[in-house]
């Protein structure tokens, strides 16, 4: 599976030059939130009024993609929770009106499948569409379907991707749940100082994928999961996962890991990268957008990046797709765990 | 060469009974699920008629073994429920079940936002957290399932609205054929939920009687609730075992039309049955039953009817189980799927219940009694949904 190429919608300038150029946003902040694009040239504006933020960033990643893509076979697309800002705001009504006569809008919107099928119904896209909703697992299950969709038609292009907003609704359940934490800290500091808990992001990053590597960077090779407490479990997936596709451990040379400063779970990070032993370039990429469950795509999206030219990290130096393997390893509150190993065509 | 995909295994708990036999005696006998909810809590409790399970809550607790967590929801209950009578009825071991062979592929609408008022809670900062707090993700269910069981391999959570179950079947045959997995178990659960009976309420599908799916006086759906899931295996890992039908084809399209109606001309249907014969490598006329998607609402059954008339000219004995069960949502592509294999196992087509005046407008109508009459060699199973979601399934009987 090639990659033909990627946009994000994220916390940093990643729709123009300045992430590229290292122009990043660093600030001390309780969440770190999607820089949204003006919309008008993609959205008619009595529909963006409609869209809730997971719709927007969806369309405003995915459309441009699907116009300059031209025909593509199928929609995949990952999220945890979807619209949730709108579902909340529909449940609110329903406590607050007593189950009354209510608008069925935010309803509509709230459905996490909405952003596929209102990128279908832009795009006027009858092909194959599908919305994966496992959790922090979302995205990877969207590219295993993308690669059998591709494994079942000879030429196939796939737009695929994930998406997953702030609300203020999902932040405070998921405080509750211990995943924040209570004194904010800046990007560039995040990863640095392990604490209990990481920082809220969000964002949309979305993909054309094709079984045609004319022009193709970086090839998605295979993904892989495994859900686990058990740190020997998880070594264990990641190493039948390259003996599976015959990549040695020691031709990993590059590694996007999802390091979200959460000092209980950082272990995992720390016991694969022990497995890999020769990395030479290690991306951070949850510094730039944030824990959300679906980051991993964003992950893919710094390593696209990176096959093509350098990225700064937060002391200037240059970053480089080092060897011809990358693997993004992502995990969300160390149970489920997500392994996309790539390589570096050219 | 796919590798042929076999059903061994399914499990299923509705307003139709709590397990697979309950359901195949009531569909037998014409006996709808519908009725006045009992355990469901909502002001429309009083003025519409719901299909729920006939258990509450803390009796579910207490049937499923070992399942006292107070962190499962009414999801992540019946879906255990249901699961576990798949897995029996496949008498799959438990080194089968924790391979990393094995796969597990749910679905939900709802998932773990059933219970509206502590979500509400929840969010919005009142009072202390809920034992649900950690428990309202799509997913929650299929992670709690998969440490329930101790499972290790690949898992997933689809949600494509009222087609999702059947996306899932769809992925686990996808998954086998291509070798990434040797079983799946596959399906979906969705309960009753304040969320989706005021969201329904506000698009204004919801009928005041049980729904009356192809009937020209029809007026909305009924909301259902249910777990449904089968267990499909690599024919060559079933030797020995009962074979309840082949998975043979699968196809999905997107309608591109409006977000929560289907066409007038009915093309992401036409697509979805289309791909799925294309897919199985049948003709129309060799399928002799259809288990419709026939919500009992004015926009989705006119549709279908244009979409068969549009595949089939004429279509083979159809008919809605949605009659029996409600609309279950993201466990109705499932429910259905286990409905049709039970009528090719069994070369039976069940009533479809409520259509005393079938639609004018065109010349075929449902199975209005039971038929027992078919060797019915190919089925299909539609699922269309909100989205433009639209996925058809082929079942086969083995030979």
């Amino acid at each position: 599976m090639f990659v033909k190429a990627a946009k994000a919608i994220s916390p940093q300038y990643t729709l123009d030059d300045r992430f590229l150029n290292g122009e990043f946003v660093d600030e001390v902040s309780p969440v770190y939130r999607a820089i949204e694009p003006d919309y008008s040239p993609l959205i008619p504006a009595g529909l963006l009024r409609r869209m809730g933020k997971a719709v927007r960033i969806g369309i405003g990643a995915g459309l441009p993609l699907l116009q300059e893509a031209g025909k593509v076979d199928g929609i995949i697309l990952g999220t945890a929770n979807g619209g949730l800002e709108d579902c909340v705001k529909f449940l609110n009504q329903i406590v607050e009106y007593d189950e009354g006569v209510l608008t069925p809008t935010n309803f509509v919107q709230s459905t996490p499948n909405a952003v596929a099928g209102q990128l279908a119904l832009m795009s006027e896209n009858t092909g194959y569409n599908s919305t994966h909703v496992n959790g922090s697992l979302s995205f990877e299950n969207s590219l295993i379907d993308a690669a059998m969709l591709l494994e079942e038609k000879q030429q196939a292009t796939i737009l695929v991707g994930a998406i997953e907003e702030f609300s203020q609704y999902n932040y405070t359940i998921d405080k509750h749940a211990g995943r924040f934490r209570e004194i904010p800290v800046s990007n560039s500091q995040l990863t640095k100082r392990l604490e209990p808990g990481s920082i809220c992001g969000e964002g949309s990053s979305m993909f054309i994928v094709s079984n045609d590597a004319t022009d193709a960077q970086v090839e998605i090779i295979d993904v892989a999961q495994v859900t686990s407490e058990d740190e020997k479990e998880v070594e264990a997936t990641l190493i039948d996962f390259l003996i599976r596709n015959q990549v040695p451990a020691d031709e990993v040379k590059t590694v996007a890991l999802g390091r979200n400063g959460d000092a209980r779970t950082d272990h995992f990070y720390t016991a694969i990268s022990n497995r890999l032993t020769s990395i030479e370039s290690t991306i951070c990429f949850k510094a730039y957008c944030g824990e959300y469950r679906t980051a991993a795509a964003f992950g893919l999206y710094t390593l696209f990046q990176l096959s093509k030219h350098p990225l700064l990290d937060w002391n200037g130096n240059q970053l480089h797709f080092i060897g011809n393997y990358a693997l993004v390893y992502n995990h969300f509150d160390g149970i489920r765990h997500g392994y996309i190993l790539v390589k570096k065509l050219r | 060469m796919k590798r042929k995909v076999v059903v061994t295994g399914m499990g299923v708990i509705s307003s139709l009974g709590n397990n697979l036999n309950e359901n195949h005696q009531s569909l037998r006998n014409a006996l709808s699920g519908i009725g006045k909810a009992d355990f469901f809590e909502s002001a429309y409790v009083a003025t519409l008629p719901f299909a729920e399970i006939n258990a509450s809550d803390e009796q579910l607790r207490i049937k499923v073994p070992n399942a006292a967590n107070p962190s499962y929801t009414r999801t992540t209950l019946i879906a255990l429920h249901a699961v576990l009578e798949a897995i029996q009825d496949a008498q799959l071991t438990t080194e089968q079940l924790q391979s990393n062979r094995t796969a597990f592929i749910s679905s939900s609408t709802v998932g773990g936002m059933c219970y509206t008022d502590s979500l509400y809670n929840d969010a919005n900062d009142n009072g202390n957290p809920s034992p649900y707090v950690t428990s309202y993700e799509g997913s929650d269910h299929t992670v709690r399932i998969a440490l329930y069981f101790g499972l290790t391999g690949y898992t997933d959570t689809i949600n494509t609205a009222c087609s999702s179950s059947a996306n899932a079947i769809m992925q686990g045959m996808r998954l086998i054929q291509t070798g990434r997995a040797d079983r799946v178990i596959v399906g979906g659960a969705d309960c009753l939920a304040k969320y989706t009976v005021n969201g329904f309420n506000a698009l204004r599908i919801l009928s005041e009687s049980p729904c009356k799916p192809f009937d020209q006086n029809r007026d909305g759906l009924t909301l259902g609730e249910a777990a449904a899931y089968l267990v499909l295996e690599a024919e060559e890992c079933s030797i020995g075992k009962r074979k309840w039908a082949e998975v043979s084809g699968a196809g999905n399209a997107n309608d591109a039309y409006h977000p929560s109606a289907t066409s007038d001309d009915a093309r992401g249907p036409v697509l979805a049955m289309t791909r799925a014969l294309d897919n199985a490598g049948l003709r129309p006329d060799q399928i002799a039953y259809i288990n419709a998607h026939g919500t009992g609402t004015e926009n989705n059954d006119r549709t279908e009817c244009v979409g068969f008339q549009r595949v089939f000219g004429t279509p083979p004995a159809f008919n809605s189980t949605k009659s029996y069960t409600g609309h279950t949502l993201g466990a109705a592509g499932s429910l259905e799927a286990v409905f049709t294999i039970l009528s090719i196992a069994n070369q039976e087509v069940y009533a479809s219940l409520n259509c005393e005046h079938p639609q004018a407008e065109f010349a075929f109508q449902p199975a209005r009694s039971h038929i027992q009459v078919l060797p019915i060699a190919h089925a299909m199973s539609n699922s269309f949904g909100f989205g433009g979601n639209c996925t058809s399934l082929i079942f086969s009987a083995c030979s």
